[in-house]
């Protein structure tokens, strides 16, 4: 067959093809007929036949060029991967997510390492040396929270609840789960943006609260009424999105049996799950901190939710998704 | 390995093979034509917020102080999702496209021609935080110079590249033989016709994603002209002896100028589709 009569008697085809793919990428795919898939299937098929017999006679490059556009676009509506469903999201947050957590554990601990002991030795500096705490943190930034905590937030008919508060919310979403996310992120940058993020603000979270501490009576019981429910989920949430930015971090630097690229794209997904789990804990903490934390309400009721709180987001992560021990057959295959 | 980046750069091709067994290619998009989609989608999103603070801002004025701190919130969360999920949420919905993608004829696909998903959209433009590192998207300018496949960070990690869809015109190119005449019949003492495949390899030489000089054009074309001479009985004599480059310049690109003719005369335009 010669290239004249090739492209004659294959024109049609061709252009029907284009024409269905047109159609098809125009809708989305659940308004995609059975009769449309077959017959795009086909013509795809046949016209791969006729890329690579164009691809070996070499019958000039423009005929390839409009074939390989042709079976591109077919390639790309036909190998697609299936979308993600709500129901498999609930069910990776429920289960999913502590269970690659405790898989990343390596990586957690180095995580809390890296904001626990700047906290803690925050926390000691504020308490007995408050005149380094103002060198460290600035003096504002202190005097602002020993003024916002040394009196009642609310008192139990305030007009300004509502507003204040969701104005607040929107605030806590914006920052903390963006700093969240920048820890993840920049862990792709070897980590050192990573570590920077987890010790600043372990170092500041640590000196705030030792300050306060340090004043003691109404402030201190104000402030730890207040922090104690949503920092279960707020600071566990923090470290996590750390450990995630770690992970892709050990990817780059440590690839270990994998090549560096293979490394970095096995590790990159999983770590990107753990950030995303991250950032909805931090939503639910920052729901806490809008509109629960500073309800005038007893500090011991607070105590007693924020002890709940630490222990179900422990046992959350700790317990859900556990898999059942299996007895035999490594390979996953069932018992006939 | 910085001749073997340079040659794949000047190509920016990828191949991919099917499941079907035949290469195909895609054309990696450039930076430049990813930041001009980039500042299509910053126009876009900086507009989107504008019109929604002032929406949202306007309707807490009927509540008051109250209603206005409670939407300022709400617009707060907006800038949230439209910093961390626009790219996000079009290219994992929209099949690898955003808004400014899809103006410049740009689309994300996974490395293995597929396309890509919400949480590999999601990674790649959470990436762009490292990307953007110091100013203007340095750290990922250095990257895509580095890998063939012109990827960013974000790229490396979730296994994606940005192509370029603008179909290639599928006529003969037509600018190319508007400067010269066609091989008359009286020129040429013997019947020979040019076959099709000489004809691909002679486009391919003036393809503009081979970036040549003139005077390398003319030192390539040069065997394939002086064979095509013998065969067509062209009568005209040249001197070809030497390969300087201002030799090519003093002899007006003969070679390249004769395959140009021969391209003319013997090029049917037959290609499908019609576009030119």
């Amino acid at each position: 067959m010669n290239r004249e009569r090739f492209i004659r008697a294959r024109r049609a085809d061709w252009s029907h093809f284009e024409q269905l793919l047109g159609t098809l990428q125009g809708q989305p795919e659940r308004q995609w007929r059975a009769v449309q898939v077959a017959e795009l299937a086909r013509l795809y098929r046949s016209i791969c036949y006729d890329l690579s017999l164009v691809q070996s006679r070499e019958w000039g490059s423009r005929l390839e060029d409009y074939l390989n556009d042709l079976v591109a676009g077919g390639h790309n509506c036909l190998y697609r991967t299936s979308p993600a469903s709500l129901t498999s999201v609930l069910k990776y947050i429920v289960t999913g997510f502590p269970r690659l957590l405790r898989q990343r554990w390596r990586a957690f601990a180095l995580s809390a390492a890296l904001f626990l002991v700047p906290f803690i030795l925050g926390t000691i500096v504020g308490v007995t040396r408050p005149d380094l705490a103002v060198l460290v943190a600035g003096e504002a930034e202190l005097q602002q929270a020993t003024e916002s905590y040394s009196q009642e937030l609310y008192t139990a008919t305030d007009e300004r609840y509502t507003g204040e508060r969701s104005f607040m919310f929107g605030f806590y979403v914006n920052n903390n789960t963006g700093i969240a996310f920048q820890a993840f992120a920049l862990g792709a940058l070897a980590g050192i943006g990573t570590c920077y993020v987890l010790l600043s603000n372990g170092i500041l979270i640590g000196l705030v609260q030792g300050t306060m501490l340090a004043k003691g009576g109404t402030t201190a019981v104000n402030f730890t009424s207040f922090v104690i429910t949503h920092g279960s989920l707020e600071l566990t949430a923090i470290v996590i999105s750390g450990a995630a930015g770690l992970v892709l971090a050990q990817s780059l630097l440590l690839p270990r049996e994998r090549t560096r690229m293979e490394s970095l794209r096995h590790h990159g997904r999983e770590s990107l799950q753990l950030a995303l789990g991250a950032g909805v804990m931090l939503f639910g903490a920052a729901l806490l901190e809008g509109y629960f934390s500073p309800l005038p309400i007893a500090p011991g009721i607070k105590y007693a939710a924020g002890s709940l709180a630490w222990l179900l987001v422990g046992l959350w992560l700790g317990l859900a998704g556990r898999e059942r021990p299996v007895l035999s057959d490594p390979a996953g295959g069932k018992p006939a | 390995m910085c001749a073997s980046v340079a040659r794949r750069l000047v190509d920016a091709r990828v191949v991919v093979e099917t499941p079907e067994g035949v290469d195909f290619r895609f054309r990696i998009a450039g930076p430049g034509q990813r930041l001009w989609a980039w500042s299509i989608d910053s126009l876009i999103k900086a507009g989107a917020l504008a019109i929604l603070w002032v929406v949202l801002l306007m309707l807490g004025a009927i509540g008051g102080e109250s209603g206005l701190q409670a939407m300022a919130g709400l617009a707060t969360i907006g800038v949230f999702v439209s910093n961390w999920f626009y790219g996000s949420l079009f290219e994992g919905l929209m099949n690898g496209q955003t808004p400014g993608k899809r103006a410049a004829g740009l689309r994300v696909l996974r490395t293995n021609g597929t396309p890509i998903d919400l949480l590999t959209a999601t990674g790649r433009n959470f990436l762009r935080v490292a990307d953007a590192l110091p100013v203007g998207y340095t750290v990922g300018l250095i990257t895509m110079l580095l890998t063939p496949k012109l990827q960013r960070l974000g790229d490396l990690f979730f296994d994606t590249m940005v192509v370029s869809e603008q179909r290639s015109p599928t006529g003969r190119p037509a600018g190319l033989t508007k400067n010269v005449e066609p091989l008359a019949r009286s020129e040429c003492s013997r019947k020979f016709s040019v076959p099709e495949r000489t004809l691909a390899i002679i486009e391919r030489l003036f393809d503009p994603e081979r970036i040549l000089t003139e005077g390398r054009r003319e030192e390539i074309a040069r065997p394939l002209s002086e064979e095509l001479r013998k065969r067509l009985g062209w009568s005209e004599v040249w001197q070809t002896e030497g390969n300087q480059y201002e030799f090519f310049q003093k002899q007006g690109y003969k070679h390249t100028r004769f395959l140009l003719r021969v391209l003319k005369t013997f090029a049917v335009d037959d290609a499908p589709g019609g576009r030119g």
